[in-house]
């Protein structure tokens, strides 16, 4: 699942547990957005930043080279 | 040797225009005088056209003079007047260039027609550099330009116009053309120079915002002769290759001339075709560019670019407390309905029922207890701050407070020793 994909779930879970949701349905959905924000949380701390150069080979394939 | 002062990609119209003011053409003249005397030394009739017998060709006396003229004069700038201009089917261009004694014929072959923003108009005083030949055809002296400048920037001025009026007849400064960027791209393809200041300058702001990025560079020089193709290629590449997300174009600031090749109307339309959303960042703030006005986006910096293309950690981590402040509140607004109504039943019932129903207030009180430690971090994200007493006892009310008292601030991001100054008063309703 990626960041935006998590962040799009929790926006639906908030949304569900502000309507109109019974007991057993809040909480469950309330693990799952608990659950979900500390993976998202944990994903942005662990951010990483990548280099890298493109390169075109004879042949037209691509290749993809780190540059750090 | 003056002539060899004009400068080769000559920077300013201005500052050429007083270079070459005062100079004066340097003809070498040592092979015109070396052949007169070879004519003396050798006697009557050694050489072809000496008397009548021996008339040579009209084209041989044209190709020599020709020879004579290259060899004399090395390559100059020359100012003056255009006139008589006309573009002809064979796409070589012809006019005169005259001040107000003398007129010499000029062409510009096709072929060097790239070297120069547009063509001039009738009328435009301009600066053209080029060396002198005779036109055999018509026995007739010209000068070859390849490169040239109008006064007040006039061509550049031009060409700008020029192309901005094909492109905007092809729709592609539409508004409507423009796609929005994606929130969160994992790759961004930069077409820039690899060692330019743009790039470092884009990766600095990543690293900054901690954006969780994969950033390709794509090799292309971003000035100079070569830099309109180069980054043509450079972005045709980025479409067949297919792994960006969002592409940034772009470079630092410079002179006008070294942000020219972000002008051409090839590489504004290789910005269009770019099958994902593109980003234009060229020079500073104040340079507008034409790749700018067709891009998706135009960043006034490289570094602008950078923020525009993703979010920084510090912002979803702001959205990420959000949607925890709306969960919790939500879910604390339904357990008090849901507790309210176990109280009611429960004073009802008896026995096992009694038992089921206490076991699932007990897994209430568990869940309020984590909403509990969960809402002050979403509360305080939103720019409350928490008082905390000695022990740690949050105060609540004015109640809690005496003149002079030491307590605490929690806000987002740290604590704050504080004493309260004055009697607590109470808020007006």
């Amino acid at each position: 699942m990626t960041f935006e994909e998590r962040l799009t779930r929790l926006e639906e879970i908030a949304s569900n547990l502000e309507g109109d949701v019974d007991l057993a349905r809040a909480l469950a959905l309330f693990e799952e957005g608990i659950e979900m924000l500390r993976t998202a949380a944990a994903e942005l701390d662990a951010a990483e930043l990548r280099v890298q150069k493109l390169i075109e080979r004879a042949d037209g394939t691509f290749e993809v080279e780190s540059r750090d | 040797m003056t002539g060899r002062r004009a400068p080769r990609g000559a920077e300013s119209g201005a500052d050429d225009f007083d270079l070459f003011a005062e100079a004066a053409p340097v003809a070498r003249g040592a092979s015109v005088e070396a052949s007169v005397e070879i004519a003396r030394d050798t006697g009557p009739d050694a050489y072809p056209g000496e008397t009548a017998q021996s008339a040579v060709a009209v084209s041989l006396l044209t190709q020599t003079a020709r020879d004579v003229i290259e060899g004399a004069f090395i390559p100059l700038w020359v100012r003056g007047e255009i006139s008589d201009f006309k573009s002809h089917r064979n796409g070589h261009w012809y006019f005169c260039l005259r001040d107000s004694t003398a007129q010499i014929r000029c062409v510009v072959w096709k072929r060097d027609q790239r070297g120069i923003p547009a063509a001039p108009d009738d009328g435009m005083q301009v600066a053209a550099f080029g060396r002198l030949t005779v036109y055999a055809a018509r026995g007739e002296m010209q000068y070859a330009v390849t490169k040239m400048e109008a006064e007040g920037d006039g061509l550049r001025r031009k060409a700008l116009d020029i192309t901005r009026a094909r492109l905007e007849a092809d729709g592609l400064l539409a508004l409507e053309r423009k796609r929005a960027l994606p929130r969160f791209p994992r790759v961004v393809a930069v077409v820039t120079s690899p060692d330019g200041a743009a790039l470092h300058d884009i990766v600095a702001v990543f690293r900054r915002r901690r954006s969780s990025v994969r950033v390709v560079v794509v090799p292309a020089a971003v000035q100079g002769e070569n830099a309109p193709d180069e980054l043509c290629a450079a972005l045709d590449r980025v479409n067949r290759w297919g792994g960006a997300d969002v592409v940034i174009i772009g470079r630092g600031g410079g002179s006008r001339e070294d942000l020219w090749a972000f002008n051409h109307e090839r590489v504004a339309r290789a910005v269009a075709a770019c099958h994902v959303p593109i980003i234009s960042a060229v020079g500073h703030e104040i340079d507008i560019s034409i790749c700018d006005l067709v891009a998706d986006h135009r960043a006034p910096t490289p570094s602008a670019a950078a923020e525009a293309a993703t979010p920084s950690a510090d912002e979803l981590l702001g959205e990420l407390r959000e949607v925890s402040l709306r969960m919790s509140s939500a879910t604390r607004s339904t357990l008090r309905v849901q507790a309210d109504r176990l109280r009611h039943a429960g004073r009802d019932l008896s026995g096992a029922a009694g038992a089921q129903l206490s076991g699932r207030q007990n897994r209430l009180e568990s869940i309020a207890g984590r909403l509990h430690t969960l809402s002050p971090l979403a509360t305080l994200s939103r720019g409350y701050a928490v008082a905390r007493g000695e022990g740690g006892a949050t105060l609540g009310s004015m109640s809690a407070f005496r003149d002079g008292m030491r307590f605490e601030l929690i806000v987002r991001d740290g604590t704050i020793p504080a004493r309260v100054d004055g009697s607590p008063r109470e808020s007006q309703p």
